[in-house]
């Protein structure tokens, strides 16, 4: 196989923010799955890379420990991935944020999951992804 | 019987490119999306409307697309044959990149082959799920769904250029790199009428009740070309492709080279061990292009960095045309003569490029397995139904998950390996003949490869003796006869053990004197080469 580099994690942020539509649904399905009442906030998981890798069709898969975050998404300092469900993050607290290709072979990135900021009472005061999400 | 004329050379249909776009879209306004221009234009009777996809996907924030996940484009161009039809339909999906170039435009070399053969071919547009993303497949295979059922729509109205003129009984998907994991989550959820994307996600129906579906078509095939594997996995497991499936991928990939979907093409019509006998009816193809690099399938996009020597832009344009247009002759024009061309490269030899250096698999939905191995890792059996013995003299017999192509794990298929250190060994299976209706078949057929370990001389093709026998009289014929055992192309480490089917005529049995319907022995008998090791699978009587 090629021998990729992975990505170069320096720094992870957890940042609440208003959830969109789909995440409202997503809430909603939670809510009644886990049969724990959720509050309408989306977690946005910020994970700036340096450098920014060129775009390939191979990626690599983003762990937290040995749970493979599905989907994450591009944003201009690096990737993001968002997570409604606050259990997440008690349950998988201080979890090494890793890397792998193959779901054999893990690159440690040496950052952790970190808790996500205090939650203001007015949830309407969050504020919006695409702000979370813009170049500083 | 009718020759068969090159596939890859264009037919004599006319056809038209247009454009189709959803309403409202303003690229012109969005200076680094300038490529994307030419769908603000749309052919005015090619107008479409917007998929929400956010249940699948996010946009990546760095692109500022003039849309959001819910209002995401129908965009592609399309290329028409002139005439009444109704045509077969063929839609290509590019896979990931730059979002900032357009990789639509980099399939129309075989949109317009395929239209030149009355076909109508799209290359659809997912550039906005390009970028530095990951795990969204899925919405690429919805995005391709979504454009067949665009075409649907297009084939029931009234006044429409193509009212009644799209065969929907006759598709074929085509995806690249992430488009053609795509195509295999596509083909999945085409029998769908709800998904929940991944365990965080809602149930979302395909029905059409929220707005995407209902799907159910008739999917001739789909077809993937240096396809990702499981970077989008559904709930239910690794996606297992339920239609007819073809794999092309090039051994000088810089981008995948992992050949990871090679495990797309061992799960998928792999046998049942509770019903080995039971085939769920579909073929499978697999061609590995030695050369061919990633991103010279796509027109558009500048080669990769390969660590090898990488054929021409042309050439493997070729091979694409010849592949694929053999494919469509075959499941959507109904030419059946072409499944020649599907079952062995070797009768395309001609129309490929001087030089070509190609490895084929097929496995034919009428197959009875002799020895497919996975039974488990313990010494190599005859496999049910049929019932018989497996002896060997010096040779060294192992079964493992053996990852042969570097595709990751987990390893969905279990391969015999072989390894002989002196001339004359041999492993034979001895089979009980009533178990083994040979006459209802036309081929005596196996998989096998050569490695790269040191028992195989460099650079040269590997051959052994295949005996057939049915107690009176033993045919013995030369693998190299049938086809070459090529050594591996080495790109990275130990390289990709590719195996070669190898299909033996019954009826050159026959004519050898071996009565075919009193089978007795099938052995590998290694006299050609004084060493070797070699990967072996499927052994199996097929059509």
């Amino acid at each position: 196989m090629q021998p990729l580099t992975p990505p170069n994690a320096v720094g992870i942020e957890v940042v609440a923010a208003q959830p969109t539509a789909a995440d409202r649904a997503a809430i909603d399905h939670l809510s009644r799955t886990a049969g724990r009442v959720l509050a309408p906030v989306t977690y946005v998981v910020k994970v700036r890379l340096d450098p920014m890798p060129p775009v390939t069709s191979m990626g690599w898969a983003l762990y937290v420990d040995d749970f493979r975050i599905p989907k994450y998404w591009e944003y201009p300092e690096g990737i993001y991935f968002t997570m409604v469900d606050p259990q997440f993050f008690q349950d998988h607290r201080g979890g090494a944020l890793r890397f792998s290709s193959n779901g054999t072979d893990f690159t440690d990135t040496g950052l952790v999951l970190s808790e996500p900021e205090l939650v203001p009472q007015d949830t309407a005061d969050l504020p919006e992804q695409a702000d979370v999400l813009r170049a500083r | 019987m009718t020759v068969l004329k090159n596939p890859g050379l264009p037919g004599k249909r006319s056809f038209r490119t247009v454009v189709y776009a959803s309403s409202g879209l303003n690229y012109a306004a969005v200076p680094l999306l300038n490529q994307y221009q030419v769908f603000d234009t749309p052919d005015p009777d090619f107008v479409t409307g917007r998929l929400d996809i956010s249940v699948f996907a996010n946009l990546g924030a760095s692109v500022p697309w003039p849309f959001a996940n819910t209002d995401v484009p129908v965009n592609g161009q399309v290329s028409i044959p002139r005439g009444g039809g109704p045509f077969p339909l063929a839609l290509f999906a590019h896979g990931n990149h730059s979002p900032f170039e357009n990789s639509t435009p980099g399939y129309l070399y075989l949109c317009e082959l395929l239209a030149s053969h009355g076909v109508i071919a799209a290359t659809i547009d997912v550039n906005f799920l390009n970028g530095n993303n990951f795990g969204e497949n899925d919405a690429r295979a919805i995005v391709h769904l979504e454009h067949v059922k665009q075409f649907r729509t297009w084939n029931n109205t009234h006044n429409h250029p193509l009212h009644r003129k799209v065969d929907l009984d006759r598709v074929l998907l085509v995806g690249h790199s992430r488009g053609g994991e795509g195509v295999g989550h596509a083909s999945l959820f085409n029998l769908l009428n709800a998904v929940q994307p991944d365990a965080f996600s809602p149930v979302v129906p395909l029905d059409g009740s929220v707005g995407l579906g209902p799907y159910h078509f008739t999917l001739s095939a789909v077809a993937a070309i240096a396809p990702t594997d499981r970077q989008y996995e559904p709930l239910t497991g690794p996606t297992v492709v339920p239609d007819r499936y073809f794999l092309m991928h090039g051994s000088q990939d810089g981008d995948v080279s992992s050949f990871e979907g090679y495990n797309t093409y061992s799960r998928t019509h792999g046998v049942d061990l509770a019903n080995p006998m039971v085939s769920d009816g579909k073929l499978k193809v697999l061609l590995w292009v030695i050369g061919a690099d990633h991103n010279q399938f796509n027109s558009v996009w500048a080669p990769e960095f390969s660590p090898g020597p990488v054929i021409s832009r042309p050439d493997q344009e070729q091979v694409a045309k010849v592949e694929l247009g053999a494919l469509a002759q075959l499941l959507l024009l109904g030419r059946d003569g072409y499944l020649k061309v599907l079952k062995d490269h070797a009768t395309a030899g001609l129309w490929m490029p001087t030089g070509s250096r190609l490895v084929s698999q097929y496995q034919d939905p009428r197959r009875l397995f002799v020895q497919h191995n996975q039974e488990g890792l313990a010494p190599p059996v005859v496999s049910a139904p049929v019932l018989g013995t497996v002896t060997s003299s010096g040779v060294q017999a192992s079964r493992q998950r053996f990852d042969l192509v570097n595709a990751g794990a987990p390893v969905p298929t279990i391969t015999l390996r072989l390894e002989w250190t002196a001339l004359g060994a041999r492993i034979a299976l001895d089979v009980s003949p009533a178990t083994v209706p040979a006459d209802q078949f036309k081929v005596l057929s196996l998989r096998v490869g050569q490695s790269t370990e040191a028992q195989n001389p460099v650079g040269q093709d590997q051959d052994f003796t295949v005996e057939v026998s049915c107690g009176s009289r033993t045919a013995a014929i030369r693998v190299s006869s049938l086809h070459r055992l090529l050594y591996p192309d080495v790109v990275f480490g130990t390289g990709k053990i590719v195996m070669q089917t190898v299909r033996l005529p019954l009826k050159r049995l026959a004519r050898r004197g071996v009565e075919v319907r009193d089978l007795r022995s099938i052995a590998l008998v290694f006299d050609r080469r004084p060493a070797g090791a070699v990967y072996v699978g499927d052994v199996q009587l097929s059509d």
